[in-house]
């Protein structure tokens, strides 16, 4: 039995994109323009764990966590669920995503679906269970996440809220090893962030093992047991909440949550 | 001036070509919705040269006249093989490969404005490309073609046209028939273009019926043709 | 006959191709455009136009062809007894249908607002139409007529069935003469029109692209 859930081992990831310099017209050069996202990240999750990542915008956070889940193929490093090496040549990467969940930023449910339909796909497809227990299991996400009443709705149909616990509920459907959260809340407005955080919270009670973005301070003292700071790719410092909120090392990590909770008390 | 629709061998022809011009614009079109459905996959996760194998595929079958498309293929290809293959076998192989083309665009257009965050979606759940684009894209990206393939339908019908210029029994070679019987030809046609209009109008508000039914909530048709 | 004798013939079928193909673009815009402004801004009788795209939809233009030549010929011996005027007066209405559609979303893409503001400055509705809407349409339908172009050469080979002597036609000639050998002439054919539609669509998608960039869109 590995010790780690999961694990990150020097991870790299660099974009190269062509952008188009603007200037005059007549040289619209074309330059090849290269962005480190994650530059050297390792990081350790054990069963029960809640860490929370947080961080400036763009700093690479997603990033990151696409390349724990393997939906982006890290450029170095290596990603380990339990003892398997998941960036090894010949991983099997479906397999190994049956056992992590994953929620968007941006929800990203299945828009030809209905709730109900989204959380069971998986189940059929890919746990190949039988019609009545995949559904009875999609149910029971559904009902634990709150959303029982919208079962039959389709995505455009639901508030952003409703959505996003849609979005969870197929996560956890599958009773994944680790459950990957990506700024769940940054696309909703303050009354749904609150209903996904409750059922995070109530997930977190649960034991779930849990790597989330989020800036959601409030939530991140109550649950996490260590908080990540990010910053250009990197991370800058580590260690419990109350680190953070008394008196962070790093002036970097200093100056951003004197920012951040400003903005909170304001709100 | 409608006698002909009153000779039982005139209905007869008649009957017969509208089942042809039918069925074999049924076939044409299905097969080009496979074809093109994989050469849309192709063209999207292919290497550069499957790419360009499509890209010559999709610019010759697009690039020049069904008429000559079938000449070629009912003149040349039984020669060249040996074999003797039935004519009607190879239309309905050239409107396919034909269609294909045209689709191949469809699908992939649909394909592009759902495949971003939809197989991101697909592969965190654990299920593999394939049953993504089974399951995921491929629902999507058909609802949303429908529009585009109702037109490509009424196009294809209307190229079946030529089949009785190569001697099939389709309507156009049922009134070509006809016409060797001596009746003012104007009546012929008029009615012979009002049962293609009948057909492919009636076939059209079908689809559009099946489109509004089938339509994903809140998803606007991404591509207005 | 050898490869490059078959290759003249043929050529000296494309001056008739390509003008029968323009005849009809050219009727296509003369009476496209005034049936797409009525679909969009007289709607009292904008199902005469609906009813008209969707004759032209759904019966062949064979038919069509076949129907205005030998069926109208017997009556009206001017101007149906010419088969290149019922070419180019058949293809051209069908395109002029086709072309009412590019141009009915291209009239989208320049907006409500430039036909209000034209009208704001003391236009009347058509020559608000004529001034400030015609000019700005066709940037927006350049990729559109492209491949409405292309149609149109490719679609020129049914004038084969009225007797016209256009690339098609010849190629059909020369299967039909030689000893047997079909491939040469219709892969030659096709060959021609393939270089025909290739580089035209694609020239006016680039026109337009820039025209777009100029007007800052
Ligand atoms: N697919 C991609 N192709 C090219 N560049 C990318 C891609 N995805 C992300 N990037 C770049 O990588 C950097 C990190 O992006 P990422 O989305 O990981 O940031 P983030 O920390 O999640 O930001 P946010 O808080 O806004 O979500 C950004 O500069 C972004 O532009
Ligand atoms: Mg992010």
């Amino acid at each position: 039995m590995a010790d780690f859930v999961m694990e990150a081992r020097n991870v790299y990831k660099t974009y190269s994109i062509k952008k188009i310099k603007k200037g005059d017209a007549a040289c619209n050069v074309p330059v090849k323009h290269q962005v480190e996202a994650v530059k050297n990240v390792s990081l350790q999750i054990r069963k029960g764990d809640i860490k929370l990542i947080f961080g400036p915008s763009g700093s690479g956070k997603s990033t990151f966590l696409r390349c724990m889940a393997m939906l982006d193929i890290p450029d170095k490093g290596e990603i380990y669920l339990g003892d398997e090496c998941l960036t090894a040549p010949g991983a099997d990467l479906n397999k190994a995503r049956a056992r992590i969940g994953f929620v968007f930023q941006h929800i990203y449910l299945f828009r030809h679906l209905t709730a109900l339909g989204n959380v069971e796909l998986a189940l059929r497809q890919v746990l190949k269970l039988p019609k009545e227990e995949a559904r009875k299991r999609a149910l029971d996400a559904l009902n634990e996440v709150k959303v029982s009443d919208c079962i039959n709705k389709y995505p455009a149909q639901m508030s952003g809220g409703q959505a996003q616990r849609v979005g969870i509920a197929r996560a956890i459907a599958r009773n994944p090893d680790i459950i990957l959260l990506d700024e769940p809340t940054s696309a909703l407005d303050p009354e749904l962030t609150g209903e996904v955080i409750d059922t995070l919270r109530d997930l977190a009670k649960e034991g779930t093992t849990m790597l989330i973005v989020s800036h959601e301070m409030p939530f991140a003292r109550e649950v996490a047991e260590e908080m990540i700071f990010y910053d250009e790719g990197k991370v800058v410092e580590t260690g419990p909440p109350s680190l953070f909120f008394n008196a962070p090392n790093t002036d970097r990590a200093k100056q951003f949550m004197t920012r951040i909770i400003n903005r909170t008390t304001r709100e | 001036m409608l006698e002909f629709l009153f000779n039982p061998m005139h209905q007869g022809w008649i009957v017969q070509g509208l089942f042809l011009t039918v069925e074999i614009t049924l076939f044409g079109v299905l097969l080009g919705l496979g074809l093109g459905t994989l050469l849309a996959i192709g063209d999207i996760y292919g290497k550069k040269p499957v790419k360009a194998a499509i890209a010559v595929y999709v610019e010759i079958f697009r690039g020049s006249p069904l008429f000559v498309q079938l000449f070629l293929a009912v003149y040349t290809v039984p020669t060249i093989l040996n074999l003797q293959i039935d004519h009607a076998i190879l239309a309905f192989l050239v409107f396919g490969l034909n269609s294909a083309g045209y689709q191949k665009g469809y699908v992939k257009g649909a394909m592009e404005t759902i495949l971003d965050d939809q197989m991101q979606a697909g592969l965190s759940t654990g299920m593999s490309k394939i049953q993504t684009l089974r399951y995921v894209i491929l629902p999507q990206a058909y609802r949303i073609v429908i529009p585009s393939w109702t037109n490509e339908f009424c196009s294809l019908t209307k190229s079946t046209a030529t089949l009785g210029y190569l001697g099939f029994m389709d309507l156009v070679g049922a009134g070509l028939a006809i016409k060797g019987s001596n009746y003012e030809i104007l009546p012929v046609w008029i009615v012979i273009g009002a049962i293609y209009f009948v057909w492919i109008t009636g076939f059209a508000k079908i689809m559009d019926v099946i489109y509004e039914k089938k339509r994903i909530p809140g998803v606007e048709l991404a591509m207005q043709s | 006959m050898d490869v490059w004798q078959q290759f003249i013939i043929l050529l000296e079928g494309v001056p008739l191709t390509l003008s029968i193909s323009i005849f009809s673009f050219l009727i296509g815009i003369v009476v496209g455009l005034p049936l797409a402004f009525i679909r969009v801004y007289e709607k009292e009788i904008s199902f005469v136009v609906d009813a008209y795209e969707k004759i032209f939809r759904g019966v062949p233009e064979i038919v069509l062809l076949l129907l205005f030549f030998f069926g109208l010929r017997p009556f009206f011996p001017f101007p149906f007894g010419n088969a290149f005027f019922v070419a180019c007066f058949v293809l051209g209405l069908r395109s002029a249908a086709n072309q009412s559609q590019i141009y009915r979303g291209a009239i989208r893409g320049v907006g409500d607002e430039q036909m209000i503001a034209g009208m704001s400055v003391g236009f009347s509705k058509w020559r608000a139409i004529w001034y400030i809407m015609i000019p700005q349409v066709f940037n927006f339908s350049t990729s559109g007529l492209g491949s409405e172009y292309a149609l149109l050469i490719k679609d020129s080979a049914y004038v084969y069935v009225i007797g016209l002597a256009e690339v098609m036609t010849r190629s059909l000639q020369l299967a039909k003469s030689g000893p047997g050998d079909y491939v040469t002439p219709f892969v030659l054919g096709a060959a021609i029109y393939i270089a025909l539609t290739f580089p035209f669509a694609f020239w006016l998608d680039k026109w337009g692209n820039k025209r777009k960039k100029k007007i800052g869109l």
